[in-house]
């Protein structure tokens, strides 16, 4: 087992700086910071731009290939990242926004699994009944409609509560209102901000992991081994959730695996519409404001996401399927 | 008393006499399973499948019933029924009574206190019949637990092993943690067998429980039921297609046909003295492995009827060669025949019927084909396919980046044979032995092989290019085991057979005349070339599969598995078609099938392969009357055949275990591992089994004959790789049924 992660390991450190170098060449020579520099008012000359992003590490006049040594000098000797035109350091405010996405995800990925897994078993077992049809006609519709939309309609209905209440239950954006004091406060304050984000995320998310279990558990009950299960005086409910369940989790839960490592990785637009700046919205804000660090930093952090999930994927896999082995 | 086939229908014709003695010696309360008019009805999208109609039979304690009928005949049903396993959406009426307990009616968790308890069955599939996820230990612990929920783990463990050992699983303590895949297939079906009789079941259903596997693992699986059944006195029902497989087995017989029981009896009446004229045609169309004397083999024309429409004169009659209107008028009932109060028939032509009726008459089987090359010497005959020293080695490696040869696995390790003008020579031996590799080699024909392969006086060592390849392609031709994966299903069978033509070059007249041709040559209506495959049935798929195997006139057809997915009336008719092509055309055949009958029915000479290599070889009739090789003799003895007498008395060769990995291919003699002969062995001699590899030699004729002869007698054409041919067998491996538990009739 340690071989196999160690054997994992190394291809996978190989290829995300395969990834992270080709993205820093990328981003180096085509965002170029200093032309947003010009547009300040009053224009600062040439001069005092080249001045000010040397001082950053981000001198335009060296040559990519010049700035990429420095750039990975840094990493390697100093686990420095760089830092962004406007001077804040990539280091810092990484750590801020990996919390800021985790908290944003953390609650509704969990919701997510737990009720599209369930709400797919629950299906599975009244195939073609009304409770089936409603529940599989409602994740088709989430898989069909854009999330922004989604998240759009549950805004929306929040605020819709508050007005008909006439008193702000619910927080449509932002983390926490400013100034408020610790304790009680505080924790209902967190949890009015909460409800929303977690709410629409999980709406939207449920439906894929829903469809995929109840498939998969159909696809196993009619299995030979359920009617073997059977034959041995087990109830058809009782075979369905002893046997076929367990065979039915393998698929699934390779694909859960793969989508743990993605809470820390955040996503684009629930992070802007529920304004909560995290790695997600980062990644593409850095592009916009020609951001090389920053750009090439989130890419990285995706690459070993995604290394990490394939890892888990492959861990889960020997977890619940025996016929597996790593080797 | 010899049945337990009971009166099912009040008024039947009996007289009184044998009305008493069968109430006297079949109280209802006798029989551990009572059936009783047992219907069961499907709504389908057509309509109405009525798939079991009116099913009884009495089962009495410890012993065996066969069910034996085709694929659609509503055996399976009739025991999923039973057991009540059959979707909720199926209408199930009339009675199943397990020790006087009415058993249909009850709740899905009223009837789970009964299967599993005294109440079970083995199913066809091991493969797919356990689950996957879960250790084999557990599965049967957990057959245990829901029956016995006091027992304690150490006790249940205990009762695992102890099944596992039963049923014959080496180290049965260490296997318990393994999971079903660690098992072949085999060994799977021995576990089920094992969760079965966990609970000392009354009455065990075995739902074809050897069709997936190998003769000798079926030989194996058999040994293992019927200790099974000793062991716990249980009643057996056996469903079957093959009537080989009860013959020995069995003490009572319900042939199903359409859904309807359409014969009952003891087993040495429906054997011996078959009533319906479906029965004497399945008997019939079975080849015999002991018989040399060659007959043609009985064919059933027709298809079962669509049991959606209900039948109104005899099911039977749209295939019965002896069916007048009178047969069409009401379906006929299930009768005593005459002279045997248990022996019935639901036919109105029963009484006329008996053991004086040969069954080729009845079916108006065609004469023997008899090819032109039949009378000319083999050695006179020109060669068609040649293999020399082929051999196919695949490399096994570990490691991901630097890959390690860590073994070879020789899947055919130097063969050597060839075919001669007009000749089937068949290739016989377990999955596993590198029949299909074999064929895979020679179908591949290119320079760079590992042995030299020539067809039609072609050799792959000359110039592999395109033009000898498609110059071999007509002299050979290829007919695949599964009729249905091997037609494209857009394709019409016209275009189907038109392509190897274009191929050829021909002109779309030509082609046209050709097509239809061939579709009379292997007895298809010319008028159904406009069809697609899946508008014809198994036996008529294979038959397009023939005719397009032969459009291109080959002199050498490879046929692989041909007749192995049909059903045994289809299966008749598809190999009295290629017997009647083989004389007609002048065609040679290789043949490989596992089926060692109906190998000894079409071959003349028959090769058998054992991990690659050919151990015995030669005229079909010297091997399987004589065999040598102590796997041939093996393999032979494996086979059931149909015939309740025989399959009692003869003494079986069991082997031990499974076909080794070709991984672990010992240095001397491949088959040592298994060996009955080296199993009984002095070491002094053993030694040379493991040491070196015993060549092909000659069966020399023996020593009397030679005497009489004035000249050297020529060698006979038999060739086997053994040291010790006459060896003992060693008694474990060999089992005969004694026949004092089965009553003469």
């Amino acid at each position: 087992m340690l071989r196999y992660l160690a054997k994992r390991g190394i291809t996978y450190v190989f290829m995300i700086f395969l990834t992270t170098s080709a993205g820093y060449f990328l981003a180096v020579s085509s965002l170029k910071p200093a032309l947003l520099e010009q547009e300040r008012i009053p224009r600062p000359t040439p001069e005092q731009v080249a001045n000010s992003m040397r001082l950053k590490g981000l001198d335009p006049d060296l040559s990519p290939w010049e700035r990429y040594v420095e750039w990975l000098t840094a990493i390697v000797t100093r686990w420095d990242w760089g830092r962004s035109p406007n001077g804040a350091y990539i280091n810092a405010e990484f750590g801020d926004r990996v919390w800021i996405s985790t908290r944003l995800f953390l609650a509704s990925i969990i919701l997510t699994l737990v009720i599209g897994v369930a709400l797919g078993v629950y299906s599975a077992a009244r195939q073609y009944k009304f409770q089936d049809r409603a529940i599989t006609s409602y994740s088709y519709l989430a898989y069909i409609v854009p999330a922004p939309i989604a998240y759009f309609l549950v805004q929306l209905g929040a605020i819709n509560i508050n007005e008909t209440v006439g008193e702000r239950i619910f927080f449509v954006t932002g983390i926490s209102t400013p100034g408020i004091e610790p304790g009680w406060a505080q924790f209902v304050d967190m949890l009015a901000h909460y409800a929303v984000p977690t709410v629409a995320i999980t709406l939207v998310g449920w439906g894929s992991y829903q469809i995929a279990q109840r498939q998969y558990l159909l696809d196993n009950v009619n299995a030979d081994f359920v009617r073997t299960a059977r034959a041995k005086g087990l109830t058809r409910n009782q075979a369905i959730s002893r046997h076929a369940l367990r065979v039915s989790f393998i698929p699934v839960a390779q694909s859960i695996a793969f989508t743990i490592p993605a809470i820390f990785a955040g996503g684009f637009f629930a992070e802007k519409i529920f304004a909560w700046p995290g790695v997600g919205s980062w990644s593409i804000d850095a592009i916009s404001l020609q951001d090389v660090n920053a750009a090439t930093a989130t890419l990285a952090y995706g690459s070993v996401i995604f290394a990490l999930g394939a890892i888990l994927a492959d861990f889960a896999t020997t977890l619940v399927d025996p016929r597996v082995r790593v080797q | 008393m010899s049945s337990e086939i009971a009166a099912g229908h009040a008024e039947q014709p009996q007289s009184t006499v044998e009305r008493l003695h069968v109430a006297g010696l079949h109280a209802p309360t006798d029989a551990v399973l009572s059936v009783r008019d047992l219907n069961v009805r499907f709504n389908t999208e057509n309509g109405v499948v009525h798939a079991v109609r009116g099913v009884d039979f009495d089962l009495l304690p410890g012993k065996t019933l066969g069910i034996v009928g085709e694929s659609g005949s509503g055996k399976s049903v009739t025991s999923l029924a039973i057991m009540g396993l059959l979707p909720s959406t199926a209408e199930i009426s009339g009675s199943v009574r397990l020790k006087g307990k009415e058993l249909l009616g009850l709740s899905d968790k009223a009837m789970c206190e009964y299967r599993g308890n005294e109440l079970a069955m083995v199913f066809q599939d091991p493969l797919s019949s356990l689950t996957p996820v879960y250790t084999v230990g557990t599965q049967i612990v957990e057959a245990l637990t829901i029956h016995n929920p006091t027992m304690s783990r150490q006790a249940k463990e205990a009762r695992a092993v102890e099944l596992l050992a039963m049923v014959g699983i080496p180290s049965p303590k260490d296997r318990l943690k393994a999971f079903p895949h660690e098992f072949s297939g085999g060994m799977r079906q021995r576990v089920m067998i094992a969760i079965a009789i966990a609970n000392n079941p009354r009455v065990l259903i075995a739902d074809e429980p050897t069709t997936a596997l190998d003769v000798t693992i079926q030989a194996q699986v058999l040994e293992v039921l019927h200790t099974a059944q000793e062991e716990t006195g249980a009643a057996v029902v056996m469903i079957t297609h093959d009537l080989g497989v009860v013959a020995g087995m069995a003490d009572d017989i319900m042939v199903m046909y359409a859904g309807k029981p359409v014969e009952t009896g003891a087993v040495d009446d429906i054997y011996y003295n078959p009533r319906m004229p479906y029965t004497m045609g399945l008997l019939g169309a079975v080849p015999r492995v002991d018989v040399a004397e060659k007959s043609s083999l009985v064919p059933i024309e027709g298809m079962p009827p669509n049991l959606i429409h209900t039948p109104t004169g005899c099911s039977f009659a749209p295939r019965c060669p002896l069916a007048t209107d009178a047969c069409l008028d009401g379906e006929p009932v299930l009768a005593a025949v005459p002279g045997s109060a248990l022996h019935r028939a639901a036919c109105i032509k029963s009484g006329s019927l008996g053991s004086d009726v040969d069954v080729h008459d009845v079916f108006s089987a065609p004469p023997v084909a008899v090819s032109r090359f039949d009378a000319i010497p083999r050695a006179e005959r020109s060669t068609v396919l040649q293999l020399k020293d082929v051999r196919k080695h695949f490399p096994l490696t570990k490691g991901a980046l630097l890959k390690r040869r860590i073994g070879t696995v020789k899947a055919v390790d130097g063969v050597s044979f060839d075919i001669r003008e007009g000749e089937c020579f068949s290739i016989v031996g377990e999955s596993g032995s590198g029949k299909t590799t074999t064929l895979l080699e020679i179908m591949e024909f290119h320079k760079d092989q590992d042995g030299e392969v020539t067809i039609g006086g072609i050799s792959n060592k000359q110039a592999a290019d395109a033009r000898t390849k498609s110059a071999m392609r007509r002299e050979m031709q290829m007919v695949f085991q599964d009729p249905t994966g091997a037609l494209d299903p857009r394709f019409t069978v016209y275009e189907v057979l038109a392509e190897p033509l274009q191929n050829a070059g021909m002109d779309k007249q030509a082609i046209r005349t050709r097509i239809m041709e061939l579709m009379k040559l292997v007895g298809l209506q010319p008028d159904h070339v406009n069809r697609f495959p899946n508008q014809f049935s198994g036996g008529q798929r294979q038959r397009v599969g023939i005719a397009r195997a032969l459009a291109v006139n080959p002199k050498l057809v490879v046929l692989d598995e041909p007749v192995s997915a049909l059903d045994v009336s289809v299966q008749a008719g598809v190999i009295n078609l290629l017997d009647k092509l083989r004389a007609e055309l002048g065609l040679s055949y290789l043949l490989v099938a596992h089926d060692l009958s109906v190998v000894r029915h079409i071959s003349n000479r028959v090769a058998v392969m054992y991990l690659g290599k050919i151990v015995e070889i030669g005229e079909v009739d010297r091997v399987f009357d004589n065999p040598r090789h102590p796997y041939t003799r093996a393999l032979l003895s494996a086979i059931p055949v149909p015939d309740p007498q025989v399959e009692k008395t003869r003494e079986r060769i069991i082997l031990r275990g499974d076909l080794p990995s070709p991984l672990d291919a010992p240095k001397g003699c491949n088959f040592a591992t298994r060996c009955p002969v080296f199993a009984a062995l002095p070491p002094a001699k053993q030694e040379k089994c493991l040491t070196l590899e015993p060549p092909l030699e000659p069966v020399a004729p023996s020593a009397a004959a030679q005497a009489l002869a004035a000249q050297p007698l020529p060698a006979l054409d038999q060739r086997f790789a053994c040291f010790f041919p006459d060896g003992e067998l060693d008694e474990d491996m060999l089992v005969v049924h004694e026949s004092s538990d089965h009553h003469a009739p």
